[in-house]
């Protein structure tokens, strides 16, 4: 048995690089910092982001493999490597104003930041599962303390706990499923694994089942599914705001990066199998995730809940599965990242100092005290709640209609009734914002050209995908494809 | 086909938008200048909207003024505007209940005068939009749409008692409804697409495709159909689905109230006669004996309530769910007189019951009250020309000979009473408890002695106010004396509808197989939607019934 | 002889044990020290499907030492976080860390 090393190809890495680069920089530069002037970083990490995003646009050409099949270069992989950079770029605009805020002056937040990021990007383009591994780890370790960021917060504290007890549970359900899909297949490349499935290997092997059993498990403590959803809410409420966005954006796209590439494509002949045990979760984690949801007071709370129903849509699309579903995971991935990190801007926005002003009837009279800011506001809310002319809209429509294509009629209709009970929940935050009076005058907002420019982008991304669609259609079809096969 | 060559149902539908982004640039502290921003471009719109029926070719059914662009291509989306003689008398209506809604608000409302308007205008866009939309995609849109501004409208200048309930009540039982449709209208896009290999949301090809149909009750047609219905009826709306409609419309204010009753109403009846009868024939006449006992229902349970009511505002929305019973009976009687009659007692329902919100609101404005006890009898001697005006309006809802009620309501008895003497009877019976408890409530507020103080100085109306009505009064009186300009236009387009449901599949594409062929599949619902049925796929499926 | 299925059963035994660890455990030290059972379950499962599957590559063997090395890790961040903890809270038992219910 001998080693021999995969070919060093670093052109196939460049974003990747850029992004780790650029981090070392930033820890670097730190150092030179005064303590109180932390913003030069928020801009240096931005330009990393912007560079390795300019860098990824000459690999769309042709889809390749890099680094011994470990990496593939597809367009599904640059998709999820451009919208986790959008994602990072939006969480940086919307970080500045809120780190100052809490005072927060640590240079090293930015450099967890582009680490997740590259843990994300590593995820997405993962075609063996150590890369995976490797990739969602980073991911995590960087979000375990960036959950914990806020040191003297009691909840910032527990917040981070609770992530790594759990997200280290989750990893080790993973691993073990990844262990049992190794001695079923005997590789741990994923596109070996296709290929030896796909070959009429016996699919009856309990291995193979007990590995995507496990992994399922795993994956579904990472994008927070019902019943492995249990720490998500704890978790975003207590990590510091802009990290809660991230997390909710960011982790959610990534984990569902690797679960499509391994699901859709290594398994597919397990389809019938492991659909059948999403369409449970699926409705399981709707119907919990808006239900409970009703009930919440803090807003972040709330948004938290709503994560977990929006894992259930796409989850529904993941059942249903061709070209049609593929595509409109995808989608709703963009559509849902934008929305909510556009909400978390204005929860930022509106927030003060100590995380205050975080509960709903904090938001009594907004609409007419801070008219854009509310206004945006609304516009997430009916987008998050699939109300035309709305990205959320779009998605929701694509993602059902993938449903009503593939048959799963019932499961349609569940979601659909799912959306009209999140209405309830998020119409209240614009009951609040226009329909009560204002409560005692509360300290002035701070608002910052960075935060303004992700509200922006948000609000602008949410109508534009919700009005003219075409075009990321496509480009989310022709994403998805390289995984249908 | 377009004769004016000129996109004209676009300048209608979006000038009151235009107006609302005009009106984001004011500061809302120029309450008069956003007023009159309002007033200007719904009035335009109106105007525009006139050229309508003078252009209009009332000798085809076929759509006309018709705009067609691409939209979203991969998915079949287009941009598909179109009016033909059913929807031509509603964008009309619209157009003129928006106009006087502007006008009706301008001393009623004194608070965030900027949104309001704001709202209102993107309200007009959405409803005209709902008329005009000959794409699926597009008119669920516009049919959203709606449903946001009405939302903020009721909620936010609302009476404060009860608004936020009467809100949220108003968007979930719609928003339940029109996704259940959104559903239904995703089956037949894959069903047409699967048959026909092109995938297409235009309302005008997915008519052309026979959905597979057979007596049970869960059959594809009837299930798609049901889907339809729970939408349409929710809106209407139809006996057991009525119960959001006394709360929103007793708490909207004024103009809301118009619009809601006037217009929203009628996007309910307009999609049935739009969608679910010429697009499933078979199970429109499936469920006739259905729908028509669910509207005699309607009838009398509306008429009845209203005798029991103490606040005006709630009777008249109670007296809307009897009324727009009759348009449902009229339009299942499935034949000329009884469609027409539906569809002119729409624009009359329109007319007469925002008139009657006018009213209430009138007098609401100078009382602050809408408690019949509490208003006090003998306002005629006090406000002489409100009175005269309460009557023709009330004349003219409960159906007196000369006015616009009378035609309708006596087309639609026409119609019942072909199919079913025993339906014409329950509906006459409806018509004599309508005129009871409209007598009545003009008889305990206008007549007798002026007792209560707070009468003795009550103004009667002003210009502005006398201007909200009059242009009403005179279209009762035109509609009543001169009908046949309106049905005239209309008769085409209904002949074509009842010519689709009588043919039925035989009409269609691919004819009788599919009738034939369906009886064996069709309680696998999925396998059927599901063209290109993957293996893989399809143990789950199964499940789920 | 010892056979693949002695391993395994070996390893899911661990994975298990680790498993009711984490739930039952209130210390959280004893709950990080759960999950590296739980880990190490799974190397035990890489090594030994690496040894007895055909192919007889060594991807389970380097993905064992990927797995130890993000544990180490992970224990690193993880006890930081802990140590941070009891600064402000004077407890490890997470039963008390609970501040937003769970």
């Amino acid at each position: 048995m001998e080693i021999t090393l995969p070919p060093v190809d670093l052109g196939a890495i460049t974003p990747e690089l850029i992004v780790t680069g650029t981090a070392l920089v930033i820890l670097l530069v730190d150092l030179f910092l005064p303590r109180d002037r932390k913003t030069p970083l928020a801009y240096l990490s931005l330009l990393g982001l912007v560079l390795a995003f300019a860098a990824s646009l000459p690999l769309w050409g042709r889809a390749r493999y890099a680094f011994k099949e470990s990496i593939s270069l597809d367009p599904f992989s640059l998709f999820f490597s451009s919208l986790f950079l959008l994602i990072a770029a939006l969480t940086i605009l919307i970080s500045t104003n809120y780190l100052e805020r809490e005072e927060i002056h640590r240079g090293e937040y930015y450099a967890l930041l582009l680490f997740a990021t590259l843990g994300m990007m590593l995820l997405a383009k993962g075609m063996d599962l150590v890369v995976l591994f490797l990739g969602l780890e980073t991911l995590s370790i960087s979000l375990y303390t960036l959950a914990g960021f806020m040191r003297a917060r009691l909840r910032s504290n527990e917040s981070a706990l609770k992530y790594l007890l759990l997200g280290a549970f989750a990893s080790g359900f993973l691993l073990y499923g990844i262990a049992f899909l190794y001695g079923a297949t005997g590789t741990t490349n994923l596109k070996k694994v296709a290929v030896f499935l796909g070959k009429g290997a016996p699919l009856s092997d309990p291995f193979l089942f007990i590995g995507a059993g496990l992994l399922i498990v795993g994956f579904g403590f990472k994008v927070a599914t019902v019943p492995f959803h249990m720490w998500a809410p704890d978790v975003y409420e207590g990590a510091p705001t802009s990290v809660t966005a991230f997390m909710i954006a960011g982790t959610k796209a990534a984990a569902f990066s690797a679960f499509l590439r391994i699901f859709l494509y290594s398994l597919a002949p397990l389809k019938p199998n492991w659909s059948a045990v999403l369409w449970v979760l699926a409705v399981l984690t709707m119907t919990l995730g808006n239900v409970v949801a009703i009930a919440q007071q803090n807003i972040k709370r709330m948004l938290a809940y709503s994560s977990i129903a929006h894992a259930g849509y796409i989850l529904v699309a993941v059942v249903a599965g061709g070209e049609l579903g593929g595509s409109s995971i995808l989608f709703y991935l963009l559509a849902y990242a934008l929305m909510n990190l556009g909400a978390f801007a204005v929860v930022i926005l509106l927030g003060q100092k100590g995380e205050e002003n975080l509960n709903l009837p904090d938001y009594a009279g907004v609409g007419y005290r801070h008219p854009l800011p509310a206004l945006a506001m609304a516009i997430f809310m009916f987008s998050l709640a699939g109300i035309p002319p709305t990205a959320g809209f779009m998605g929701k429509f694509y993602v059902f209609s993938a449903a009503v294509k593939a048959g799963y009629i019932g499961l349609a209709i569940i979601g659909v009734l799912n959306s009209v009970v999140s209405v309830f929940f998020y119409l209240r935050v614009t009951v609040m914002m226009y329909m009560r009076e204002p409560r005692a005058e509360v300290g002035p907002i701070y608002t910052s050209p960075a935060l303004a420019a992700a509200l922006v982008i948000a609000v602008w991304g949410t109508l534009q995908l919700g009005l003219f669609p075409g075009r990321l259609l496509e480009l989310a079809l022709r994403s998805i494809r390289p995984l249908l096969g | 086909m377009n004769v004016l060559n000129f996109p004209i149902l676009s300048l209608v539908t979006y000038l009151p938008i235009l107006g609302a982004i005009v009106i984001l640039f004011l500061s809302k502290e120029r309450h008069e200048a956003i007023r009159w921003v309002a007033m200007v471009f719904s009035t335009a719109s109106f105007v525009v909207s006139l050229w309508l029926p003078f252009y209009f070719d009332s000798t085809t059914a076929e759509m006309q003024f018709v705009e067609k662009l691409p939209w979203i291509q991969y998915l079949g989306v287009s941009y598909f505007m179109g009016i033909d003689g059913i929807s031509l008398w509603l964008v009309l209506l619209t157009t003129m209940l928006c106009a006087i809604s502007v006008l009706c608000s301008w001393e009623a409302i004194t608070e965030r005068v900027k949104e309001y308007h704001v709202f209102l205008l993107i309200l007009e866009t959405g409803m005209l939009g709902v008329f005009m939309a000959l794409d699926f995609f597009l008119f669920y849109i516009f049919w959203e749409v709606v449903l946001v501004p009405m939302y903020f409208l009721i909620g936010v200048w609302g009476h404060p008692a009860r608004k936020l309930y009467a809100a949220i009540k108003f968007f979930l039982f719609t928003l339940f409804g029109s996704v259940i449709m959104l559903l239904g209208i995703l089956a037949i896009y894959f069903y047409h697409g699967g048959q026909t290999g092109v995938y297409t949301f235009d309302v005008l090809e997915l008519m052309k495709t026979a959905y597979p149909y057979s007596s049970a009750l869960l059959s594809f047609q009837n299930l798609v159909w049901l889907a339809f219905f729970l939408s349409f009826a929710i809106k209407v709306p139809m006996f057991p689905f009525h119960t959001w409609l006394p709360d929103a419309h007793t708490e909207a204010p004024t103009a809301g109230s118009v619009i809601l009753a006037g217009i929203l109403l009628k996007m309910g009846t307009y999609g049935f006669v739009r969608f679910n009868l010429p697009m499933f024939p078979e199970s429109s006449k499936h469920f006739v004996t259905f729908m028509v006992t669910l509207s005699i229902i309607a009838i009398i349970y509306g008429a009845m309530v209203c005798l029991v009511q103490r606040d005006m505002k709630r009777l008249i929305a109670f007296s809307s769910v009897s009324h727009m019973g009759f348009v449902m009976l009229g339009m299942f009687a499935l034949n000329a007189q009884g469609v027409q009659g539906s569809i002119l007692q729409m624009v009359n329902h329109g007319l007469s019951t925002g008139a009657l919100f006018l009213i209430v609101g009138l007098i609401y404005d100078r009382r602050h009250t809408r408690m019949i006890a509490e208003i006090g009898s003998g306002l005629s001697k006090q406000m002489p020309v409100y009175a005269t005006l309460f009557a023709i309006v009330m004349l003219s809802s409960i159906g007196l000979p000369g006015l616009n009620g009378f035609i309708g309501e006596f087309l639609i008895l026409v119609g019942a009473f072909k199919v079913n003497y025993i339906w014409a009877s329950f509906a006459v019976t409806g018509i004599i408890l309508g005129a009871a408890y409209m007598l009545w409530l003009f008889q305990r507020t206008m007549f007798g002695p002026l007792e209560k103080p707070e009468n003795m100085k009550l103004l009667d109306l002003n210009a502005r106010e006398i201007a909200t009505l009059v242009p009403i009064v005179i279209m009762f009186f035109w509609i009543g004396l001169y009908p046949s300009p309106f049905l005239k236009r209309m008769e085409v387009s209904v002949n074509h509808v009842l010519e689709q449901v009588e043919k039925g599949q035989a009409g269609k594409v691919n004819p009788g197989t599919k009738a034939a062929s369906v009886g064996a599949t069709e309680r696998h619902l999925p396998s059927i939607i599901q063209p290109t049925s993957g293996t893989s796929e399809g143990a789950p499926g199964v499940r789920e019934r | 002889m010892i056979t693949l299925s002695h391993y395994l059963a070996l390893g899911a035994i661990l994975f298990i044990i680790g498993m009711f660890g984490v739930l039952t455990r209130r210390n959280a030290i004893g709950i990080l020290m759960s999950i590296e059972l739980m880990l190490n379950a799974v190397n035990l499962n890489f090594v030994a499907f690496s040894r007895y599957l055909p192919p007889g590559a060594l991807t389970g063997q380097v993905f064992a030492i990927f797995v130890i090395t993000v544990a180490a890790a992970e224990a690193a961040v993880g006890l930081a976080i802990v140590l941070g903890l009891f600064r402000n809270f004077r407890t490890v038992n997470v039963d008390e860390i609970n501040l937003m219910k769970w």
